[in-house]
């Protein structure tokens, strides 16, 4: 669905709209591949809203947006929407710690445990007396559906944790706070946190294209039956080597074509 | 006993100089503390560029587009609404059920959250009328927001305009309206833009409202029925999606001046209006 | 109130009686239709509360009607994707937020409405006073990203968590509500005549004797009157609490434990539900507006004893 602005023709005002809504993970990725393709084909503009894998999904399907993001798989409910998937990139979800935390590798048992509070103190994992400060995504998050799926089993989190709304957000908390523990996705990694080795594994680009490193998953492009138009020429714009190599490595996200070429 | 009197006094008079001392220094520490992180960030580039990049490096135009745009349109919007209104509660009403009804829907109006408003304003306009996330739907929302601040500075406004320039006016054979039009809200003129500057200033600073009505794209809206993202809504994100904090900084530094400039100016124009009526 | 007519008004177009035709027929019917306009304009505030009742309360009314008044009311617990659509401990949340903030912002408040109409000499009065005005003026997101970065660290070291809690909101909707108790305060203050405290002070009362036993109290219904209105204020703040609570729907386990309130709680799904979540989360809209008229209906009540007083 493209909403065409009548009377609005200027060689500045852009004429086509495309609104692509979603995942907070995405979102650098979309925002920066929205402001190159506009600089391509300045006739058209790509609107990116973050706001939550979920909602990428429920706008898409009600036909509000064009393109819905995704950091997650959908539901079987979803799945009989009519939805089309367009699988962009690969990335680890790492669990992050203060760098001040002496804890450096969690078993994938324990961090289950600690998220859901059943672990409570950093002692009983091998770290200093301290309650373990849990930080935990909301429920719209991408993340969050995928973390739940792979490292809790679908079982449920602590419910006492502190729930932030966005990526960064977590990352900053962590980042102050030695008793914090939470997840992001790798590609949000910075210095100021530490990122856990889970099982003896390191969250890399190598050991998710190998597979060894359990907490990854695939991010997504939805739209509502095949992609047209110009949510088709934006697919393939994000999925061109050019967006591949430069910007979705740049986010820290492993390109989509990653584990073709290394099997091959 | 006299001791003790004058003793208890004097501390009590210092807690009181201490409440009122604490005000100022709260309003000064957010003021400085944003100040601060923030003015390093303020360049023309910042206010007058679009974000780009993984870190929404660059500027906030489309932010501050968007916020004075529905702003603006909500301003159109609610005062002549606002102003007919006030002039019917002060200059036509007769105290009654009708007056009570009207105060009491002003009041209701003025206390209702603006996170309720904003969901009013999404199944309202957004959905209901199907204008969808857009300025003007922003700015209807805010309107209804404004509304009842409006009235009540304009209706003070028309109460504070002395009886005997009615009188001289209806001595002069003039009806109601011609009184009210030419002699009245001239008169009361000041006091009125001083409250649809504070009403403004309010809007700018509203986040729960636009939220819901305006959307969170980052676009330039030309027209009134394109989406945008506020300054405050920008923050918001800003602070909690924690990319990009020295950005976050300078837009929290631009709304403080916005809000500020009403402000103050709202204060000087009340004040000059004073000195002028001696 | 100033509404009632005084002599010496012009005669209004209602009150014209025929065989005393003060202006033409034209002029007559036009004036009568200027009235109806004006009428017509302040019907809108009330237009504006209907719609927003009908608006909200449609979208929210089956989970009323579907899930039940005291299932969504008092139900425990609030996992929407689960089903669950208790709002209780959200509730709770917003009451145990609202009363922090009552309880640290009146005392503030009320002392600075003293210290402005009783104390504070003119040049003092003319710096505090404006500045509480500003207060007023800052947008609740700068309270929010002012208490995420420099209040959330210190309630961390201070209670021992992550510093997302009850008391990081108690102390930002503190200086909230400041403004609104405070100007209302000062204004109930102000009207007390003169006369009192110089009758006060002849009897050998000291400023604070006067300000305990016959001012505040003088002013008690004012007073009244204006911290439900900051009540009013902080039960329907957003955006700070949002920022600042933890937003963990589970019930009030302590100052630096993280929870919810029903504002931030609607903020936080709204982006993302969809059937009943989505209902329920204007179920609990309508609520959070019957709330607030219900206080300012209280401030009516209030306002008219202190009017008559018996």
């Amino acid at each position: 669905m493209l909403v065409a602005l009548s009377g609005c023709s200027g060689e500045t005002s852009p004429q086509n709209k495309l609104i692509v809504t979603g995942s907070t993970t995405i979102q650098p990725i979309a925002e920066v591949a929205a402001e190159e393709f506009h600089a391509a084909h300045p006739l058209d503009d790509v609107l990116v809203s973050g706001v939550g894998s979920s909602a990428g999904i429920e706008n898409v399907s009600s036909g509000t947006s064009d393109i819905g993001t995704s950091s997650r798989e959908i539901n079987d409910e979803e799945l009989k929407l009519g939805l089309v998937d367009s699988p962009i990139a690969y990335d680890a979800i790492a669990v992050i710690v203060n760098p001040s935390n002496p804890v450096s590798s969690l078993s994938k048992a324990q961090i289950k445990q600690i998220f859901q509070g059943k672990i409570t103190n950093w002692s009983d994992v091998g770290g200093p007396d301290l309650a373990i400060g849990l930080v935990n995504r909301d429920e719209a998050s991408g993340t969050r559906e995928a973390f739940d799926k792979i490292v809790l089993d679908k079982e449920r989190f602590d419910p006492t944790a502190v729930i932030l709304p966005g990526t960064g957000q977590v990352r900053s908390v962590v980042a102050q706070e030695p008793r914090a523990i939470g997840y992001i996705s790798l590609g949000f990694v910075t210095d100021d946190v530490k990122a856990l080795a889970i099982d003896g594994i390191e969250p890399s680009e190598a050991t998710v294209v190998s597979g060894t490193y359990p907490v990854q998953r695939v991010l997504h492009l939805f739209t509502k039956g095949a992609p047209t138009g110009l949510a088709k020429e934006f697919i393939d714009f994000v999925l061109s080597a050019k967006v591949q190599d430069s910007v979705v490595r740049d986010a820290g996200f492993i390109p989509i074509g990653a584990k073709e070429a290394h099997g091959g | 006993m006299k001791d003790m009197k004058r003793i208890t006094n004097a501390i009590a008079i210092g807690a009181f100089w201490l409440a009122g001392l604490t005000t100022v220094f709260i309003l000064g520490a957010v003021i400085v503390y944003v100040f601060v992180n923030g003015i390093g960030h303020i360049s023309p580039a910042f206010i007058f560029t679009r974000p780009h990049g993984v870190n929404a490096e660059g500027g906030i135009w489309p932010m501050i587009v968007a916020t004075l745009y529905v702003t603006g349109l909500a301003m159109v919007i609610v005062t002549p609404i606002a102003v007919l209104a006030a002039v019917y509660l002060a200059e036509y009403a007769v105290q009654g059920r009708l007056v009570r009804i009207i105060r009491f829907a002003a009041d209701t109006l003025a206390g209702v959250p603006s996170i309720v408003m904003g969901l009013f304003g999404l199944a309202l306009f957004v959905e209901g009328l199907g204008i969808g996330f857009s300025v003007l739907s922003g700015a209807l929302a805010l309107s209804f927001l404004m509304l009842p601040i409006v009235m009540r500075t304009t209706e003070e406004a028309i109460r504070a305009v002395p009886k005997y320039i009615r009188w001289g006016s209806y001595g002069l054979g003039a009806t109601k309206w011609q009184t009210v039009s030419r002699i009245v809200l001239p008169s009361a003129m000041p006091r009125i833009i001083t409250g649809l500057i504070l009403a403004t200033g309010r809007a700018v600073g509203e986040t729960a409202v636009v939220i819901f009505t305006m959307g969170t794209m980052i676009f330039t809206p030309v027209l009134p029925t394109d989406p945008g993202r506020s300054m405050t809504v920008h923050l918001y994100q800003m602070a909690m999606e924690g990319i990009n904090l020295p950005a976050a900084f300078g837009t929290a530094l631009l709304l403080m001046v916005m809000i500020l400039f009403f402000n103050l100016s709202a204060r000087w124009l009340l004040r000059r209006n004073r000195r002028m009526q001696g | 109130m100033a509404d009632e007519r005084r002599p010496g008004d012009m005669p209004l177009v209602s009150d014209d009686v025929s065989g005393l035709k003060l202006v033409s027929r034209s002029t007559y019917v036009k004036e009568a239709a200027l009235k109806n306009l004006f009428l017509l304009c302040a019907f809108v505030a009330v237009a504006g509360v209907g719609l927003i009742f009908v608006f909200v309360g449609y979208r929210g009314w089956p989970i009323f009607s579907e899930v039940g008044l005291w299932k969504f009311l008092l139900g425990t617990e609030w996992l929407p994707t689960s089903g669950l659509f208790g709002i209780l401990p959200l509730f709770v949340g917003s009451i145990v937020v609202t009363l922090g903030a009552l309880l640290l912002g009146t005392p503030l408040a009320v002392g600075a409405a003293v210290f402005l109409s009783e104390i504070a000499p003119p040049k003092v009065r003319a710096i505090v006073r404006p500045a509480i005005e500003l207060l007023a003026g800052v947008p609740s997101v700068v309270y929010g990203f002012f208490g995420l970065l420099i209040l959330r660290p210190i309630v961390a070291q201070l209670t021992g968590g992550l510093g997302f809690g009850p008391l990081t909101a108690w102390i930002i909707l503190a200086i909230m509500i400041v403004p609104t108790i405070a100007t209302l305060t000062e204004d109930a203050l102000r009207s007390i005549p003169d006369g009192v405290r110089e009758a006060s002070y002849a009897m050998g009362a000291t400023t604070w004797q006067t300000i305990s036993r016959v001012l505040l109290p003088a002013a008690k219904i004012g007073i009244v009157d204006a911290v439900v209105l900051g009540m009013g204020r902080a039960i329907g703040e957003t955006m700070a609490v949002l920022m600042v609570v933890g937003n963990a729907p589970g019930f009030f386990r302590g100052a630096g434990a993280p929870i919810s309130t029903l504002t931030s709680q609607i903020v936080m799904d709204m982006p993302y539900a969809s059937g009943m979540h989505r209902t329920a989360l204007f179920g609990m809209a309508i609520i959070l507006f019957l709330i607030s008229m219900g206080l300012v209906f209280t401030v009516r009540v209030l306002s008219r004893m202190r009017e008559e007083p018996s």
